[in-house]
């Protein structure tokens, strides 16, 4: 009996998976059937691809078709499937050889004229289809150069359902191998958004602050009245962090594709991705999730770059307690009836917030009292105030600083070169334990004797525990401060110096203990 | 003994005679301390070997008479990197010791009772040498240390405050002092060795046999980076009467003792015994008045004649001892007992003399930054480094620091110079 087999991908989270598409034919009432879990979209592919098919030129064949998508017991959603099952049925139909199928994976939507239409999430369908052995992929033109990022498979990138059946039947030119552009798949390495830190005013401290952030991948927390230039500072950081390396970029991408967020061409995503998701958002939105399989939240499309949550005490208290899992292990976990989804979930945290709820233009202007300030302040949980290595204050730019009086800040190629060497020192230094920045290192090694800088350099710190200016907690956390400022001068251990002003860091101008 | 004409170095023969000396006496015992003093180590020892000696010295000597002259002893020690100190030696601590000789001179009457030498190992005699190995000098024991003894069968609570106190201790750079035994001992020891400082380590055996044999590696790291003593050779093994003499040790190595934990008839009730003696301050850790293991203490701090003083704090124990050294840092921010002008707790620079104290006690960094501190009104950590003219990052290290000094204050706007207090009238 007349049957046909060949493959697609689908998705779980980031992950791909590969699907098996059987379509057979029988003798009974004409129809088509789906078995394998199939969503609403899976199902309407029969509309889809019955008209596309017609419109393509091709018959649709008259007999009971049942269209299997294994495993069967894995759920399959979207209309990424369209383009397996129209060539299925075409093959056990007879319409064009089975041996075309043989070794070959097939992704894309189908539209009713019989257009093939790009969907999200090809990077970690194909890269699931090759860890299969798949050696062959066929996927819309417009997802060609993001499948071609997968080393080592041969790419055909097709617009048109009836060009393809023409192909395969032997009846037009084959579809050549998809080349990519050398330029496009290396990516873009430079800044991220032309944006340069050069451009901030003022604010040597600020700055200082966000170049120990990115060196030692702490999270930082700015503290300042409107306008005084959080946001601008926030929006230069993913300019002074590395270039992702091939690893990190090929996570990223994937992430990216499949909240279906990559820009047309299918670059490689290399810079650190910025995400500054307003305070409404919701929990949803923020950590991930929706109805039906997970969708990837701000957090994950800020994996391995930037989440700037300004107003931050305006957030749900809900959602900002929901990062602190993921601050910790670096991914989200979201559960559903159908099973848990993970998502990459690590990034580097920037918290802005004003002084006090009013808003105030200049601090000195804010008459509210101080327990209404302290109150405003505690929005954001002691958990999560916790997590914050730097705190930073940054004040509106003087007339003095606009007007030209101090010389302009550096440049965020010089920064970054010194972000870049620092981390490059942290990662020799913590090889062995397989951690990649200081704010990795495990608070128990980090105060164990072989890495314990002198009793003389510790000073400092002991003196501020004493004087409860310090925590244990922040105990720890200005220790990995310390290495980071030590890295940043070039220090092969950090000295008083060093730990000093990283003490500054975590303590800020606060009263409170750190 | 005359303290002034002492030898650059000892001869040989001085510590022969002195290893064979320890070796043949148990310690403590007066006679054969009076018989040194009298004809000298050397004499002494050829005269107690011939047996020609007064009835009382025969009695301490007889047992071990005919034991090795000494040599064997030193070797042994050399072997093991421990010496003999003497009293010849150029650094001999005579300062630790000066209350037990003039006792002993003294022969006070209490002691030479006898009846109360088994209570306190002895009588209160100035060892004949002792074994030492390690970094730290011996020459300063006593000028800056403390005593940190307890029990065996230590609480949580007890460890838990001698692992503290050793800790504090050795961040003031004061040395702590104790007997390497479980519980109290080692918890004091541990903790001084946690914050990088000098402890001393008296054992009542041979050094070169860790006693308990489960401290080996404490001893280890006791002998790199602080002392260890012991009145008894090498190869000797500890027995009671030692653990009590050489309490007497421990108590005058230290100027103040502290017991942190006691049941009523603890070992460590012995070295507070001793540190009466010797008039040096004694100082108790109180606990729940359930504890059994609290009840020495407690009885320490009850009894009627010199009780024991009560100590919460490291900050407690220096003030007790008094100045242990001139020119420190008040600790926990309070000012130093002797500081007549302090304000309340927190306010204690309210003493011009106070802040000029700590002024100097300021790094030239930290200095320069406070000096840059306009007289009135709060500025950022920007501005302040563009007045003052100082790195950013120097400026930004010192501000926790002048923070903790009590000289600069700091809010939501900045950072802001401490005014000192105007004097009140009268």
């Amino acid at each position: 009996m007349p049957m046909a087999r060949t493959f697609a991908a689908t998705l779980v989270g980031v992950r791909g998976y590969p699907v098996e598409v059987e379509a057979d034919l029988s003798d009974g009432l004409p129809g088509l059937t789906f078995t394998g879990l199939p969503d609403t979209t899976v199902v309407e592919a029969r509309d889809r691809v019955r008209a596309a098919m017609v419109n393509a030129g091709a018959s649709w064949p008259n007999r009971r078709i049942t269209l299997a998508l294994l495993p069967a017991d894995v759920r399959k959603a979207g209309s990424r499937f369209d383009l397996a099952v129209a060539v299925a049925i075409l093959a056990a139909d007879g319409a064009i050889p089975v041996s075309a199928l043989a070794g070959v994976g097939w992704i894309g939507e189908l539209g009713l004229d019989g257009r093939i239409r790009s969907v999200r999430g090809v990077l970690p369908a194909v890269m699931a289809l090759a860890r299969a052995g798949i050696e062959r992929v066929v996927v819309p033109v417009a997802n060609a150069a993001e499948a071609a990022l997968v080393p080592g498979i041969d790419v055909r990138g097709v617009s048109e359902l009836r060009g393809l059946i023409g192909w395969l039947r032997g009846e037009s030119p084959a579809v050549a191998r998809f080349v990519a552009d050398p330029t496009s798949a290396a990516g873009h390495p430079d800044s991220g958004g032309g944006l340069d830190l050069n451009e901030v005013v003022g604010q040597a401290t600020a700055r200082r602050a966000l170049e120990v952030c990115a060196a030692g991948s702490h999270h930082i927390f700015m503290s300042g009245s409107p306008g005084a230039g959080k946001t601008m500072l926030a929006q230069r950081l993913p300019g002074i962090l590395p270039a992702l390396d091939d690893e990190q970029a090929l996570e990223v991408t994937a992430v990216h594709s499949v909240a279906g967020a990559l820009a047309d061409g299918g670059a490689l995503v290399r810079t650190p991705p910025f995400q500054a998701p307003h305070h409404t958002a919701s929990m949803a939105a923020l950590v991930g999730g929706g109805s039906g399989l997970a969708r990837a939240g701000a957090i994950s499309l800020a994996h391995r770059g930037v989440l700037f949550l300004d107003e931050a005490p305006e957030f749900q208290p809900a959602a900002l307690d929901a990062l602190r899992q993921p601050i910790e292990s670096g991914h989200v976990v979201l559960h559903r009836s159908g099973g848990a989804v993970v998502y990459p979930a690590r990034f580097l945290l920037v918290l802005a917030a004003n002084p006090c709820a009013c808003g105030a233009p200049r601090d000195r202007d804010c008459v509210c009292p101080a327990s209404a300030r302290r109150r405003y302040q505690h929005r954001l949980s002691g958990p999560l105030r916790d997590r914050i290595d730097i705190r930073v204050d940054v004040e509106p730019v003087t007339r003095a600083d606009l007007m030209g009086a101090v010389a302009p800040g550096e440049s965020s190629a010089a920064v970054g070169e010194r972000v870049t060497a620092a981390r490059a020192a942290a990662r020799e230094r913590w090889r062995d334990y397989g951690w990649a920045t200081n704010a990795d290192a495990l608070g128990r090694v980090i105060r164990s004797r072989r890495w314990r800088p002198d009793r003389w350099a510790l000073d400092p710190v002991e003196r501020a525990l004493d004087h409860g200016l310090l925590s244990a907690r922040g105990y720890d956390r200005v220790l990995r401060l310390a290495w980071t400022v030590a890295d940043l001068a070039g220090h092969p251990v950090p000295d008083a110096g060093d730990v000093g002003e990283a003490l500054f860091y975590r303590t800020g101008r606060a009263a409170v203990a750190a | 003994m005359s303290v002034d004409a002492r030898p650059a170095l000892v001869e040989e023969e001085v510590l022969i005679a002195r290893a064979y000396l320890g070796r043949v006496a148990e310690p403590g015992s007066l006679a054969v301390a009076e018989m040194i003093e009298e004809c000298g180590p050397v004499e002494s020892a050829r005269l107690i070997r011939a047996d020609d000696v007064p009835d009382e010295v025969r009695s301490a000597t007889e047992a071990r008479r005919a034991s090795s002259d000494g040599r064997a002893d030193l070797e042994a020690g050399s072997r093991n990197g421990v010496r003999l100190l003497v009293p010849e030696s150029p650094d001999w601590p005579h300062f630790a010791f000066a209350p037990l000789y003039r006792a002993q001179q003294l022969r006070l009457t209490a002691w030479t009772a006898g009846a109360l030498a088994g209570r306190y190992g002895g009588e209160p005699t100035v060892p004949l040498g002792l074994w030492v190995a390690g970094r730290l000098s011996v020459a300063e024991l006593g000028l800056r240390s403390v005593a940190v003894v307890g029990a065996r069968a230590a609480t949580a609570y007890g460890e838990h405050c001698a692992a503290e106190f050793g800790y504090g201790l050795a961040r003031e750079d004061v040395t702590v002092v104790s007997g390497g035994a479980f519980g109290i001992d080692i918890a004091a020891h541990r903790g001084a060795l946690a914050a990088d400082g000098p402890t001393v380590l008296v054992s009542a055996g041979g050094l070169d046999r860790p006693y308990p044999a489960a401290h080996r590696t404490l001893f280890d790291h006791v002998r790199e980076s602080g002392l260890l003593v012991s009145e008894s050779p090498p190869g000797a093994a500890p027995h009671r009467q030692r653990f009590l003499s050489r309490n007497r040790i421990i108590a005058a190595l230290s100027a103040g003792t502290v017991v942190v934990e006691a049941a009523p008839r603890s070992g460590a009730l012995n070295t507070a015994a001793h540190c009466r003696l010797l008039g040096r301050p004694l100082m108790a850790v109180p606990g729940p008045i359930t504890s059994a293991m609290s009840a020495g203490c407690h009885a320490l701090l009850r009894q009627e004649m010199e009780p024991a003083r009560l100590v919460t704090s490291v900050a407690d124990v220096i003030e007790e001892v008094g100045r242990l050294g001139a020119g420190r840092d008040p600790v926990d921010g309070r000012a130093s007992s002797e500081d007549a002008d302090a304000g309340p707790a927190g306010s204690g620079l309210a003493s011009a003399e106070a802040r000029r104290r700590t002024y100097d006690a300021l790094d030239p960094g930290a200095r320069r930054v406070l000096d840059g501190l306009p007289a009135r009104g709060w500025v950022s950590e920007d501005g302040l480094a563009i007045r003052s003219g100082i790195a950013l990052p120097e400026v930004l290290r010192a501000i926790p620091v002048l923070r903790m000094s009590g000289l600069l204050e700091s809010g939501p706007a900045g950072h802001r110079l401490v005014r000192p207090a105007r004097s009140r009238p009268g």
